[in-house]
């Protein structure tokens, strides 16, 4: 069962989220409410997908992303966002964002993306 | 402040509402407010920067807020506690990104600061420019779409954090 951290700075965000996860098979192993955190949360868990929020105090979620790759490349981080310009989506993924989800989502949605880049294929 | 850029806010919060609420709201009449105006019960106030700057703050009543973070949240009865105040927040969050969207696509390129919910009537919220008013009718009340932006100068984009005094109800 693919291990998943969520971050996100909204209360709401992660528990939508966890549950969205939980009832799709997945385990949430963690969650982080800013950047920061979910740095030394991903160091601890090591966990196969990170769900993460771009706008957050602290770090914000493209600051994370770069660190969280810079410490393991491979590491799969799908970005789940308000934010939806080209500019933050190009961001993203150059700096190795697996995908981009826009909220408001439909949960099928979010289940359907872990799915995909948690596949080995 | 000029009036288009009201119009990106007002659009992104009838395409959120509506997919909260499967319902369209209707949007009233634009209005001016000054640059020091007082809250409605609940306020969710989002920073603006960029090419523009300044504020967006989205206004309801106690009952609107909860309804709505009811129907987020796939709970019919709810209280006002922290996931309620933070799914009205999320809700800020979601109408002011959709909004950036629509500035980028028209080519004034912003970000948003995380939002900050403010509880209680009266509390007095002073913008760096008058803000451009919109309500929307929904099927849980009126929402209130304040918008106070300002071209940022070159070199200077970062936006101020809005005045709040007064005493919370």
């Amino acid at each position: 069962m693919p291990t998943v951290l969520i971050v996100d700075d909204a209360l709401f965000m992660r528990t939508t989220l966890k549950k969205v996860l939980t009832d799709a098979g997945f385990s949430v192993v963690g969650e982080a409410e800013n950047g920061e955190v979910a740095v030394t949360r991903f160091q601890e868990l090591r966990p196969d997908v990170v769900m993460m929020d771009i706008t957050m105090p602290v770090m914000d979620g493209l600051s994370a992303l770069k660190e969280i790759k810079k410490m393991v490349p491979d590491a799969v981080v799908i970005m789940c966002t308000a934010l939806g310009q080209e500019s933050s989506v190009m961001d993203a993924l150059k700096s190795g964002a697996k995908d981009y989800i826009i909220k408001p989502f439909k949960p099928e949605k979010i289940a359907e993306a872990v799915r995909k880049a948690s596949s080995k294929d | 402040m000029r009036a288009e850029f009201i119009n990106p806010f007002v659009t992104a919060g009838i395409a959120v509402l509506e997919s909260i609420m499967a319902s369209r709201p209707d949007s009233g009449q634009l209005a001016v407010r000054s640059a020091t105006f007082t809250t409605q019960q609940v306020s969710i106030v989002i920073g603006v920067t960029g090419a523009v700057e300044g504020q967006a703050v989205y206004g309801m009543s106690l009952v609107t807020a909860t309804k709505i973070a009811a129907a987020m949240s796939s709970i019919p009865a709810m209280t006002f506690d922290e996931l309620a105040s933070s799914a009205v927040a999320e809700l800020g969050n979601m109408i002011s990104g959709h909004a950036a969207t629509l500035l980028s696509q028209a080519g004034v390129e912003t970000m948003i600061t995380p939002p900050a919910l403010i509880r209680g009537a009266n509390v007095e919220i002073s913008t760096a420019t008058p803000a451009l008013v919109v309500p929307l009718y929904t099927d849980f009340g009126k929402i209130e779409i304040n918008v106070a932006l300002k071209e940022a100068p070159a070199k200077l984009t970062q936006a101020a954090a809005p005045i709040v005094s007064g005493s919370a109800a």
